[in-house]
């Protein structure tokens, strides 16, 4: 499926959130959504996700207004993982994870429910812990069933609101690496990314916003430029290889 | 057989067995079967009378205000996501209270009857909705508006009984917010009824959404549960359980509290699943509760929500020393 938004714009409590902004997550791609602190990423995300309306502009899956579309169907088409952690989830892992299947009630056999939450367990590397309460893991491994409790909806997009932010280098890696994986299944993922050097290395496009506008889009080599560290971050960056390295900042017109 | 099937199991056979005792229960020495035969035959003995028009009502009200307590308690819980959180404790009862005694106050009862029941539905249904408005600032605001409302209800009722012109219908109004069962009727059961079953049923149908908001309002919402939808069942149906328990048997706290609480570390932390045993186990307590207030220890019976609030208060505490230096 493609999740299209199609020149939307949000202005909220008087504030230009987003501005005519036109993209599209294609089947087995991971765009990687890019931009400094208060770029409108989180919002773009959620405005995709369908938990907030577009003042002008449609979201579209597959061609159809995401607005209009049936609760129980869009929860089958679409993931979303949001970037605060829920406070405190009593259950077991398994149960958690289980959560995942709710908009497959009315399609899904018990058994393709249980191959799901297998499935997902197993790829987040949870197994072993399918009967312990999620009260009594650690952050990271918090993090990975939240993220096996999205990946158990089997859904053809997947949103990720900084699915990273709070992991060691080895955990973002395996996390990155999963949702390569759920893209070359064919399926379309979009991700919220601060780490440049994870979004250059795992995204296939990368879109950047800045000031709630999409300043750039297209293959990391395309788009991670020096200038675009300096005019949109305001930093100068050093190459190691094909890394770039933020290295000191830079006087820029528009960031103090 | 799973622990939450054996719980389920268990808590069915308590409150069968609690049922039975309440129609055995009594000064009268009638035999129950004797009783129960002669009533569904239509022969006018003391025993189907004694039956028929006290002892079953009673037992009936017990069993279904105790299980809409519990269920609202559970449901309440699950949809704030915190265990504090209680008809009684956040001042829906005594708004439901507040409303049937102004209008046995006005009168406008005693002309026309439903008039009760509505007013003790209304009550019950305008605090839940402020709660809920209010429940946008999290757990600590939600807590304080309860105890405002409950505050609010309280000081207003003490005010009726102040300004009740004789000490008779001061007695009425007293009896009544202390909560009892001692004069259910036939009448009250019809009245209750009605809002007690639809209120649970609507209750009983967000168990799902439920267990989808564990995962925080955005993440339902993607699933399909829009938090506004399972908002409404839950204040609509909490309004019709309490707001009717309210009507026929005063004001009767905690159960909602103490049920999940006692049996969240049996049948898992899944909400969905907390709902049937908090309502069986709200039953089992106020059965249990009314034949402790009908056993002859003292001269005057005790009143069924005094005994309630009793059980109900340490467990209060628990939750509160539980939940201390936790942010709020």
């Amino acid at each position: 499926m493609i999740l299209q938004t199609d020149t939307i714009s949000l202005t909220l409590q008087g504030n230009r959130l987003l501005n005519d902004i036109a993209l599209e997550v294609r089947p087995g791609e991971v765009l990687g959504l890019i931009g400094p602190n208060g770029a409108g990423k989180s919002t773009l995300l959620r405005v995709m996700a369908g938990l907030l309306r577009p003042d002008t502009g449609c979201v579209f899956l597959d061609g159809r207004d995401l607005f209009t579309m049936p609760p129980e169907e869009r929860g089958r088409h679409l993931a979303y993982l949001p970037q605060e952690a829920p406070a405190s989830i009593g259950m077991s892992v398994r149960d958690v994870v289980a959560l995942g299947r709710l908009p497959h009630r009315r399609t899904a056999s018990a058994q393709q429910d249980a191959a799901a939450v297998r499935q997902a367990l197993d790829a987040v590397g949870m197994s072993a812990f399918a009967d312990r309460s999620s009260a009594s893991l650690s952050g990271g491994e918090r993090a990975r069933i939240l993220l096996a409790r999205a990946l158990a909806v089997q859904a053809p997009v997947m949103l990720a609101d900084e699915p990273v932010a709070a992991l060691d280098p080895a955990q973002a890696l395996t996390v990155m690496n999963l949702f390569g994986q759920y893209a070359a299944q064919g399926q379309a993922v979009a991700v919220v990314l601060h780490d440049l050097a994870l979004a250059a290395r795992f995204c296939t496009r990368i879109a950047v916003l800045s000031e709630g506008r999409l300043v750039g889009i297209g293959t990391p080599a395309e788009v991670l430029t020096d200038a675009l560290f300096a005019e949109v971050y305001g930093v100068a960056v050093r190459r190691c290889g094909e890394v770039a390295v933020p290295w000191s900042l830079v006087a820029s017109t528009r960031r103090p | 057989m799973s622990r939450y099937a054996l719980t389920v199991a268990i808590l069915t056979t308590l409150v069968l067995a609690l049922a039975i005792l309440s129609l055995a229960a009594g000064l009268a020495g009638i035999g129950v079967t004797q009783g129960l035969s002669d009533m569904l035959h239509g022969r006018a003995t003391i025993a189907a009378t004694i039956i028929g028009q006290i002892r079953l009502p009673r037992m009936t009200l017990a069993l279904l205000i105790g299980a809409t307590l519990g269920l609202s308690g559970a449901a309440l819980q699950g949809l704030v996501r915190n265990p504090l959180a209680d008809p009684g404790v956040l001042g829906i009862s005594g708004c439901g209270a507040l409303g049937a005694v102004l209008v046995f106050y006005t009168g406008v009862s005693a002309v026309w009857a439903p008039a009760l029941p509505l007013a003790a539905l209304s009550g019950a249904g305008l605090a839940t909705l402020l709660l809920l408005v209010l429940t946008r600032g999290g757990t600590l605001v939600l807590v304080l508006a309860g105890a405002a409302l409950g505050s609010m209800s309280a000081a207003l009722l003490a005010l009726t009984l102040n300004l009740v012109p004789s000490p008779y219908a001061s007695y009425e109004i007293m009896h009544w917010l202390m909560g009892s069962l001692s004069r259910a009727s036939q009448q009250d059961v019809l009245i209750a009824m009605p809002g007690l079953l639809i209120g649970s049923a609507l209750l009983f149908s967000t168990g799902r959404s439920l267990d989808a908001l564990t995962l925080g309002e955005d993440v339902a919402q993607t699933m399909g549960f829009p938090l506004r939808a399972v908002q409404w069942r839950v204040v609509i149906g909490t309004a019709l359980a309490v707001g009717s328990g309210v009507a026929v048997a005063g004001g009767i706290g905690f159960v909602g509290l103490v049920m999940p609480h006692l049996l969240r570390p049996l049948a898992g932390a899944r909400p969905s699943r907390l709902l049937l045993p908090s309502a069986l186990g709200g039953a089992a307590l106020l059965l249990a509760a009314d034949l402790f207030v009908r056993l002859p220890v003292s001269g005057a019976e005790l009143q069924l929500g005094v005994v309630t609030s009793l059980i109900g208060t340490p467990v209060f505490f628990w939750q509160v020393w539980r939940l201390r230096g936790r942010p709020v």
